[in-house]
């Protein structure tokens, strides 16, 4: 594609953005919909200045991305390590992956309760449902990633000299780096939906709680605010884990 | 080299391979094969789809065991695969996470060379081969005729006396099938290796090689070993050339 | 083998359950499990509303909200995958949207809708829609030129070229965006049956927890992963009938 063409699509999404904000506040300040209830961009962002100041709702999302950031690390790491594990040991992964499978169609918002049985209404059972989302996607695709490596591979490397759990480091974990990065980030969207469905349930702070908070005030722009929020700390962080694992490490996976 | 030589270097001796299935008839992929092939020789291996070939090139490679028999190189039984034999395949099996000098690297590195040594020794193979500035790239962004000249770099880094190789030119178009023959023949005067060569191509085998194997399906057999004591360069339109080539295809079909 | 770790796992919690290693509350035992399956079909949770009420509920508001979703976003991901111009403008917004968590909509759509039925519909509506929209934009972009190519050469108008060679080249991508759509949908079912209802099974392991019967729960877990992963092997199936020449793809997930 060439240079011109690229800002001329730079400038026709920022058009899209632009005709949604239009029509958004058009039918706000000509009163097509109740005015009361769907205010129009404008007073979102009045709402949002004046009803919670910045340090608040940066405080609510600091303990959001906390939340997540501790059950997601818990869910992608031991994803990984059993997803890893159990496609390099036959043994195990035949042992394993039935009860994951069976596990693995329960919605992790179902965990809900019996989360709240377990750890009661603390951080731990927000955390753990955190932990589900990240938890399946991630073994699901580190296991299909180690099972799916192109067997020449590992005959090229055997040919080359390596064996042994050296075949494992240098061959199959970079051979099915894709697929796991694949899991990270389907994980990522699926922890975030837990962690907003733990804070609707029950939290003190978080944007969650923050957005549950503003219904019962009857506060609907900031509710509208703190949807946005969560919908742009989401894409952020896609857009991060997608730069960090994809750009760098996958380079040569992607399209340059 | 155009007699088998003296000292033998692989030596396969009553070689079986049976693999399992239900029947066991059908799951006999190789019988009873006895070759030798002598240091420096150039020996192709053609046949039916299924007859067996790579399976003998696998258990000369060390990558698969025989159910019966043995194969030794300068006389020791093969128990494994190792860098004494490099192999290149039919679709390159370049590492994708590896740039095309990394992937040369990668046999020198298992072996322990210190780096400063392995990557001048695969800036040489990088010569060999002819890819001079394009070391760096990834393997997707290779044609694939480069990427079969970054695989022979490879598996030629650890200096193996012994190259197999699985069709390696199959998956070419036909220029460039005839262009990395001549390579091929190039680097096997350079670097004096054994070559096993597997191939469809009759005409291949016969334009490279001093020998070549013929082997019949199901199981895999031996059927001939037509010697080809043409000197080279040959030419694929001569008489003699195309009366080679009449005479395996005929055995063949 | 799957199946006899399944039959050992669940013979240790049984035993574990019965020797007291187990607290009775916190992992009610297999066989307890199977007496509250017994008496959700007979009895109901809460009295009178048996398992199949609450999931013909569930069943109704996914078939609602997800045929909504696909009735949009097939038509429009048609256009907009057809037009350039106008992928570019949408996809900003599109991708905006997709982050936003369905589950975050939620007391948004109650001040909106009130907790009805509605509420509920919408929100399965609005998640999938978005799914299903990138797939069937993503689907109709990749298909082959050397197709439309070919379909020109043997004689199609620009329509029937969209007809006949961009729609069926692009129905993988759009069954496959349609599978994640339903996986979403069971999600997101769960979510928005935690307000506002005692139908469904997202009420049914809420309400459950309210009277401590952490048995009900669980068996409320068993029926919706039980129905998510019959709906789901549904999909497979219509799709190898409706697609038989398809080799299966992934859909575009993010």
């Amino acid at each position: 594609m060439t240079a011109r063409y690229a800002v001329r699509d730079i400038w026709i999404s920022w058009a899209g953005i632009a005709v949604v904000l239009a029509v958004w506040q058009a039918i706000a300040t000509w009163g097509l919909i109740n005015p009361a209830i769907f205010p129009g961009p404008f007073e979102v962002a009045r709402a949002a200045v004046t009803l919670v100041p910045l340090e608040r709702v940066l405080l609510h999302a600091g303990s959001s991305l906390t939340r997540i950031v501790w059950g997601f690390s818990l869910g992608a790491g031991l994803g990984i390590a059993i997803g890893v594990a159990s496609g390099w040991y036959r043994g195990l992964g035949s042992v394993v992956r039935a009860p994951i499978e069976l596990l693995r169609p329960i919605p992790p918002l179902a965990w809900i309760p019996m989360a709240i049985i377990w750890f009661g209404l603390g951080e731990p059972s927000k955390v753990f449902i955190i932990f589900l989302g990240a938890f399946f996607p991630v073994v699901t695709n580190a296991y299909k990633g180690m099972t799916g490596v192109d067997p020449d591979l590992f005959r090229a490397a055997q040919t080359l000299g390596l064996g042994g759990w050296r075949l494992l480091m240098h061959v199959a974990l970079p051979a099915s780096l894709p697929d796991v990065a694949t899991g990270v980030r389907v994980g990522w969207s699926l922890s975030f939906g837990a962690l907003v469905a733990a804070e609707l349930i029950a939290a003190d702070r978080g944007l969650g709680f923050m957005i549950m908070n503003a219904r019962e005030l009857g506060q609907i722009g900031v509710i509208m605010y703190g949807i946005m929020v969560i919908g742009a700390l989401n894409f952020l962080t896609d857009w991060l884990i997608r730069e960090a694992l994809f750009r760098r490490r996958l380079r040569w996976h992607f399209a340059s | 080299m155009n007699q088998p030589a003296a000292t033998p270097k692989i030596v396969v001796n009553g070689v079986s391979r049976q693999f399992p299935a239900a029947d066991p008839e059908r799951g006999l992929a190789l019988q009873d094969i006895n070759l030798t092939i002598g240091a420096n020789e150039f020996v192709s291996v053609v046949g039916r789809s299924g007859c067996g070939k790579t399976t003998l090139l696998n258990l000369i490679a060390g990558l698969l065991r025989p159910t019966e028999g043995e194969v030794c190189i300068d006389g020791r039984r093969v128990e494994g695969p190792g860098p004494d034999r490099g192999m290149v395949f039919q679709h390159s099996a370049l590492f994708p996470w590896l740039t095309a000098i990394e992937n040369v690297e990668f046999g020198p590195r298992n072996l322990g060379v210190p780096r400063d040594r392995r990557r001048a020794l695969a800036r040489e193979l990088i010569d060999l081969v002819r890819l001079r500035g394009f070391e760096d790239k990834y393997p997707r962004e290779l044609s694939g005729g480069m990427k079969q000249r970054v695989a022979i770099a490879r598996a030629l880094a650890t200096d193996p006396e012994i190259l197999l190789m699985d069709e390696p030119f199959g998956a070419l178009d036909e220029l460039t099938r005839a262009e990395m023959q001549e390579e091929l023949l190039r680097i096997w005067g350079a670097r004096r290796k054994t070559v096993v060569f597997v191939t469809h191509s009759i005409m291949e085998a016969i334009y490279l090689s001093d020998r070549v194997v013929v082997l019949s399906p199901h199981p895999g057999r031996v059927r001939r070993e037509v010697p080809i004591p043409m000197p080279r360069p040959r030419q694929r339109s001569s008489t003699e050339f195309m009366a080679y080539y009449e005479d395996i295809h005929g055995s063949i079909f | 083998m799957g199946a006899v770790t399944v039959a050992v796992l669940l013979v240790a919690w049984e035993t574990a359950g019965r020797v007291g290693l187990l607290s009775a509350y916190h992992f009610p035992r297999p066989s307890r499990l199977a007496v509250t399956i017994w008496d959700l079909v007979v009895v109901g949770f809460p009295v009178g509303v048996t398992v199949w009420q609450h999931v013909g509920a569930t069943i109704a508001r996914i078939v609602q909200g997800y045929v909504l979703a696909a009735a949009l976003a097939v038509p429009l991901g048609l256009v907009i995958g057809g037009v350039r111009a106008l992928d570019q403008a949408t996809a900003p917004v599109v991708t905006f949207a997709r982050s936003v968590a369905t589950i975050s909509l939620l007391p948004l759509a109650v001040a909106w809708f009130g907790v009805g039925e509605r509420s509920r519909v919408l929100l399965i509506a609005y998640g999938c829609f978005w799914v299903i929209l990138t797939n069937v934009v993503e689907g109709v972009k990749s298909v082959d030129p050397e197709l439309i190519r070919a379909g020109r050469m043997l004689g199609s108008t620009p329509r029937q070229v969209f007809t006949r060679v961009v729609l069926p080249a692009s129905t993988p991508r759009i069954f496959a965006g349609m599978k994640v759509a339903l996986g979403l949908a069971f999600m997101v079912i769960v979510g928005v049956e935690m307000i506002g209802t005692i139908k469904g099974l997202g009420a049914l392991i809420m309400e459950a927890r309210t009277f401590y019967r952490s048995d009900t729960a669980m068996v409320g877990m068993i029926f919706i992963a039980l129905f998510g992963f019959a709906l789901a092997r549904l999909l497979d199936r219509l799709e190898r009938v409706l697609l038989p020449w398809s080799t299966g793809l992934e859909a575009v997930e993010r």
